[in-house]
């Protein structure tokens, strides 16, 4: 039996192509079924995400079920130049095992990856499309890409602002699920970093932007409230974490009112997040003592050492790879 | 040399080595996760040592700054091992191994235990009492203390953003740490209270003695300022972690010099 992988990634197809071959995560088991009928092979898995697309075959003969299979799928790429890339035997279980790492990942070294090759495989197994080679195959690459996670820091730190964001508040606050939120300003990016909060279980969000209804509309969207624009100050005391990115031509919150409310928040902990350009919150605020104040500067920078980090680590990863295929292999 | 003093080095050696594989472990960008496990042998050698040099003292061997700087590396430990499980306060061995090895040190300096301790006669309930708890109280304080270092080192990192490094990665949220902070200082001021009622009872033969209850008492105002200024007024994490840690160096001093 041969190894097989047909796949297609974020870095060799357009979103318009990738989502042609998108599967749902209720159809990954009949998705293998399929597989199995179009490359005439007695093992098979699909593995989809949104920036992916694989097919994981054991073959008899590795060059005639990708034949079969690339003809049957010739019709979705139709227009579009070619996608594809192809693993054969011991490169299509590096390949897997990158992809399980989080090495082939847009986001480098992100962990989601694995849960969801995970459940592709659970699904394939559970639709009776897995036999002995994909089943060894598998269990290996699962326990590869642990031993990658633990044994390398491949995934930490964050890589983008809205992580570094959460990151830093849970330095502060722990869990977030006694933290509230305010947002000024109901831009796309304190949006995306609100709603990291959230998801990080954030007690609430209060948003507040000039134009009322905006604030409405994405108080709404996060099951918070919204405050006039003239209100935020009043606001102010009751909020552990501030997003700021009005788009204002001048600052928003001074240090004098900032002071103001020191008293009537006991002197607890503020952070404040300003990721508007000009900023909105005049950087003297930082000298305050319980205030920790990041401007996007900050923020970047943060998620380009993260970034740098986890680089440094992708060679530690494939030599742990190596030697784990080595062992299944012998 | 006695076993007692047998049991006191094998105790300091093991919190320096606690201490040392900690930071070795953060310098990698990890944490150690043996530091409890060395820390419990340091605990087990101290309760050699109390044992031995009780025995031979016929009380709680409370009776010289030695014997007092190893009661509260004991009591520091204790705490450790209470409050640090309990609050899952990352690395906070890290930070009590080496006050555990200072405190020790300063016993095992040549002529500060004397080897053949005198055998205390006349012994009270009240006097024996005040002694233990107020040593106690030291331990739950002291690691207070341990904690607004902890803070202070963090809130530092936050401020000027260098946030690379396993120590920040490792250490505590800041709420969290100003919590344990509060709390820690609750228990030592409980212990503390017990510990001055107890010295008041006492019987008192010379003036030394009520000094050293008022010195006390002095110090434990200053607690409960500090804790009465968090409750009602508020007070930053700074100042509050600042002052944790220097009303216990000052409160040092009442063993040390009264």
């Amino acid at each position: 039996m041969e190894l097989v992988c047909l796949g297609l990634n974020h870095k060799t197809a357009p979103v318009e192509v990738r989502e042609r071959f998108a599967v749902g995560n209720t159809k990954l088991g009949e998705a293998s079924q399929n597989l199995l009928e179009m490359a005439g092979v007695p093992e098979g898995v699909v593995i989809s995400t949104c920036n992916r697309t694989e097919f994981y075959l054991a073959a008899e003969s590795a060059p005639a079920a990708l034949g079969k299979l690339e003809h049957c799928l010739a019709e979705k790429v139709h227009g579009h130049e070619e996608p594809f890339y192809r693993y054969e035997k011991a490169d299509a279980a590096r390949h897997l095992c990158k992809v399980v790492s989080g090495l082939d990942s847009m986001l480098l070294g992100e962990t989601e990856i694995f849960g969801q090759v995970k459940q592709a495989y659970h699904a394939a197994h559970a639709a009776g499309t897995t036999g002995p080679v994909l089943n060894r195959l598998f269990q290996k690459v699962f326990s590869v890409g642990k031993k990658v996670r633990t044994q390398t820091s491949i995934q930490e730190g964050s890589t983008s602002i809205g992580n570094v964001a959460v990151e830093l508040a849970e330095k502060i606050f722990g869990h977030l699920k006694d933290s509230e939120v305010m947002v000024l300003g109901a831009g796309e990016m304190s949006r995306l970093t609100a709603q990291a909060l959230v998801s990080r279980g954030a007690k609430s969000v209060i948003v507040t932007n000039r134009t009322h209804d905006r604030a409405v509309e994405l108080a709404a969207e996060m099951n918070g409230r919204a405050v006039r624009f003239d209100d935020w100050l009043g606001v102010l005391k009751d909020v552990d974490v501030v997003i700021s990115s009005t788009g204002a031509p001048h600052t928003i919150i001074h240090k004098e009112e900032v002071e103001s409310v020191r008293r009537a928040r006991k002197y607890r902990p503020l952070f404040l997040i300003d990721i508007a350009v000009p900023r909105d919150i005049d950087h003297r605020v930082g000298e305050i003592e319980e205030v920790y104040l990041y401007d996007i500067d900050a923020l970047e920078q943060l998620a380009g050492q993260a970034k740098s980090r986890r680089l440094q680590q992708i060679i530690e990863c494939e030599k742990i790879i190596e030697a784990e295929l080595g062992k299944l292999v012998t | 040399m006695g076993v007692d003093r047998w049991f006191l080095i094998a105790s300091t050696l093991l919190a320096a080595v606690a201490g040392v594989r900690g930071v070795l472990a953060l310098r990698h960008g990890n944490k150690s996760h043996w530091t409890v496990w060395w820390m419990i042998g340091v605990f087990l050698c101290q309760m050699g040592y109390l044992a031995v040099r009780g025995e031979m003292r016929g009380a709680c061997p409370l009776r010289s700054i030695a014997e007092i700087s190893v009661y509260l590396a004991w009591s520091l430990t204790l705490f450790y091992l209470l409050v640090g499980p309990v609050y899952r306060i990352s690395l906070l061995g890290v930070f009590t191994a080496p006050v555990v090895v200072i405190f020790q040190g300063l016993a095992l300096l040549p002529g500060k235990l004397d080897p053949s301790p005198e055998r205390i006669i006349n012994t009270t309930v009240w006097g024996e009492t005040h002694s233990a708890m107020s040593v106690l109280a030291y331990g739950a304080l002291a690691l207070a203390a341990v904690a607004g270092v902890m803070f202070l080192v963090l809130d530092r990192q936050l401020k000027e953003q260098h946030l690379k490094g396993g120590l920040f990665r490792n250490l505590p949220p800041v709420r969290e740490l100003l919590v344990s902070l509060e709390r820690l200082l609750w228990l030592g001021m409980v212990l503390l209270t017990v510990g001055i009622v107890a010295g008041i009872l006492m019987p008192h033969e010379t003036d030394g003695g009520w000094k050293h209850v008022f010195v006390a008492a002095g110090v434990w105002g200053g607690y409960v300022a500090l804790m009465v200024v968090k409750r009602v007024r508020g007070i930053t994490g700074r100042k509050f972690a600042l002052g944790a840690v220097a009303l216990f160096v000052f409160s040092l001093g009442v063993f040390a010099f009264v």
